[in-house]
């Protein structure tokens, strides 16, 4: 059974605070599919980046328990969750939290140098995901020399690059005018379907969240809603 | 093996933020230069005092057995002494007082009776002398070579005769032939004569009071003395019959020591500043390369390092400045006296001196950035990477 839910969420609580609590998730349920492309959505505070911070092994529940591949990731110690990091998992925040101090092709080569590939592998991998994210051109550009949806391309590159089974997205439009996100949108859909890679999107625009296969609403920590989209 | 992408990300940011890294590289390298220029100074200097003082006594000197006033073998003891390792000269010293009278003008003296080669060999006297000779000591039966000093307070010349006398002694008249100038206070006091003037001075026969003894690295006299106890007699080495000497050098080097390192520990702790600032400023990007599967170990590691080469730069830049101004400064002439008999400030820039400085620094510098590396490793990636 694990071998079709690449991640299992079994009553997943996560409380906030000392002293004054706040439960930014209560009791979630969830399972999602391999190769899924699916949305969470809800209104400000209602648990949806809580949730995806977990699911990405970059915070720990109150209690639950999250399987990755049928792998308890709220057990690991510091070294196995950043290796599952590494190697599992590609971030997208809604800012591209690129290196400042590296060029783009650095930005990319980086989570496969954390891995330990080769420098010029890296490099040679690097080159092709760029140019698959249509960046071939501004490989040695810093962040700062790009527009704010090359950057995002770059960091959509990055976390590719490592071939993750699972890609998660923060807002990865928000800061984005609606022509870029839109075209954003269709490169993440394009990578979804080439490589079957499961994509976590979080995010406000509900027509972005339309197009995805499957809806996941959170409201005060809830699943509310868990729709599959026909068209 | 695996490239060292922590290597690769410290260096990034070292060379991104050049104006901090230059004035960190720039605090320590000033520290670091202050040290080695000091070290330089301290250990010139410390020599200069070594071939002003102890190279100019001997080494051991040898006593009379206890109970005894004098040594009766010598000879045979000479002998034996000469063949022990290490010792490059040897000389039976015959001491007594006297009094010495010219023209109505007294001094009471410290008469010296030697072999002038021996002697020679074990003090250098030769090179002290400013008038006549003391070779003239072993052809011209009673004579005697005295200091500039006392031959000022007599009133000698080259030439005259002083009547020695002293009780229990047999009165001489002694020929001046020599007139030498240690530097010293001694050259009021202290009269040379050979040795068997002063047996016939002293009335005495075949005996001396002191054997002197010349190694050929002053930091052998224990071992030599060691090796003279053993034959039956006392001997003692520079360092216990002057230990005021150690005591004084160990004393002003070591100072200047923990002063100069305090400097480096306070330029250190600059760096551990800018570090946090570092830390404050990427803590976004801290965050990041955690999501990207850093470990905190290796985000400890990111900032250590980058602490580890600012010292090490830092030190190498200024062991190298420091070295060279020292070498500078220790090659001019002054053209007069900067110290005790010297013109030139005697810097000595010692290889080892550069490599312990170097490593001190950089070890300082790896320990200073454990605090400020440790905080960076211990951010929690959600909050590092905020949310806005």
């Amino acid at each position: 059974m694990s071998d079709k839910y690449i991640i299992q969420i079994k009553n997943l609580t996560k409380i906030f605070g000392d002293g004054v609590e706040i439960k930014a998730l209560d009791g979630v349920n969830l399972d999602i599919e391999r190769g899924e492309f699916l949305s969470i959505i809800g209104p400000s505070g209602s648990g949806k980046s809580t949730l995806l911070n977990l699911i990405g092994i970059l915070d720990t529940p109150t209690s639950g328990t999250v399987l990755l591949n049928g792998v308890d990731v709220t057990k690991m110690s510091d070294k196995e969750r950043s290796r599952t990091r590494n190697r599992e998992l590609g971030f997208i925040f809604q800012y591209h939290h690129l290196l400042p101090d590296f060029n783009a092709l650095e930005n990319v080569m980086m989570p496969l140098l954390i891995s330990g590939v080769k420098s010029s592998k890296a490099r040679e991998v690097a080159r092709k995901v760029l140019d698959e994210v249509g960046l071939g051109d501004r490989m040695e550009h810093r962040p700062n020399q790009l527009s704010g949806g090359q950057n995002q391309r770059v960091a959509i590159a990055r976390a590719l690059a490592n071939k993750p089974s699972i890609v998660i997205g923060d807002e990865p439009t928000g800061n984005l005018d609606s022509k870029a996100s839109g075209n954003i949108y269709e490169l993440l859909r394009q990578l979804n379907r080439e490589h079957n890679q499961t994509f976590i999107l979080v995010t406000h625009d509900e027509r972005m969240a339309a197009k995805t296969d499957r809806i996941i609403r959170l409201v005060d920590g809830r699943v509310a809603e868990n729709s599959i989209n026909s068209g | 093996m695996r490239p060292v992408y922590e290597l690769y990300i410290a260096i990034r940011h070292l060379t991104s933020r050049r104006r901090q890294t230059i004035f960190s590289v720039l605090a320590v390298g000033l520290a670091v230069m202050g040290l080695m220029w000091s070290q330089a100074l301290m250990v010139g200097f410390t020599d200069e005092m070594y071939s002003k003082t102890v190279d100019r006594m001997a080494h051991v000197t040898v006593e009379p057995k206890e109970d005894e006033n004098y040594i009766h073998l010598y000879r045979k003891l000479t002998e034996d002494i000469t063949h022990i390792d290490g010792v490059v000269g040897v000389s039976p010293v015959l001491a007594g007082a006297a009094t010495f009278e010219y023209k109505g003008k007294n001094k009471n003296v410290a008469i010296q009776g030697i072999k002038v080669e021996a002697h020679d060999s074990v003090l250098h006297i030769n090179d002290d002398i400013v008038e006549g000779s003391f070779r003239d000591l072993e052809v011209t039966p009673n004579s005697v070579v005295v200091g500039d000093a006392l031959a000022e307070k007599l009133g000698v010349e080259i030439g005259d005769t002083i009547d020695a006398s002293f009780p229990e002694a047999n009165p001489a008249a002694l020929k001046v032939v020599g007139i030498y100038d240690s530097g010293t206070p001694l050259d009021e006091t202290i009269a040379i004569t050979s040795l068997s003037t002063a047996q016939d001075f002293l009335d005495v026969s075949n005996v001396v009071t002191t054997i002197l003894v010349r190694g050929d690295d002053r930091e052998r006299a224990q071992a030599i003395s060691e090796e003279i106890d053993t034959m039956g007699y006392p001997a003692s080495g520079w360092k216990e019959t002057n230990p005021e000497i150690i005591q004084t050098l160990k004393l002003e080097g070591t100072s200047n020591t923990i002063i100069m390192s305090l400097i480096i520990i306070i330029a250190s702790f600059g760096i551990v500043s800018t570090l946090f600032m570092a830390v404050m400023e990427k803590t976004k990007e801290i965050g990041m390369l955690m999501a990207m599967g850093v470990p905190r170990r290796s985000i400890m590691i990111i900032f250590v390092m980058e602490s580890g080469i600012l010292g090490l730069l830092g030190a190498i830049v200024g062991v190298m400045v420091g070295a060279a101004l020292a070498i500078q400064m220790g090659s001019y002439d002054y053209g007069m006296e900067v110290m005790a008999g010297i013109s030139s400030i005697p810097f000595v820039v010692r290889i080892q001196d550069a490599v312990i400085i170097v490593l001190f620094t950089f070890l300082l510098n790896l320990i200073a950035g454990i605090y400020p590396a440790s905080r960076a490793s211990k951010l929690k990636p959600v909050e590092a990477i905020g949310r806005e």
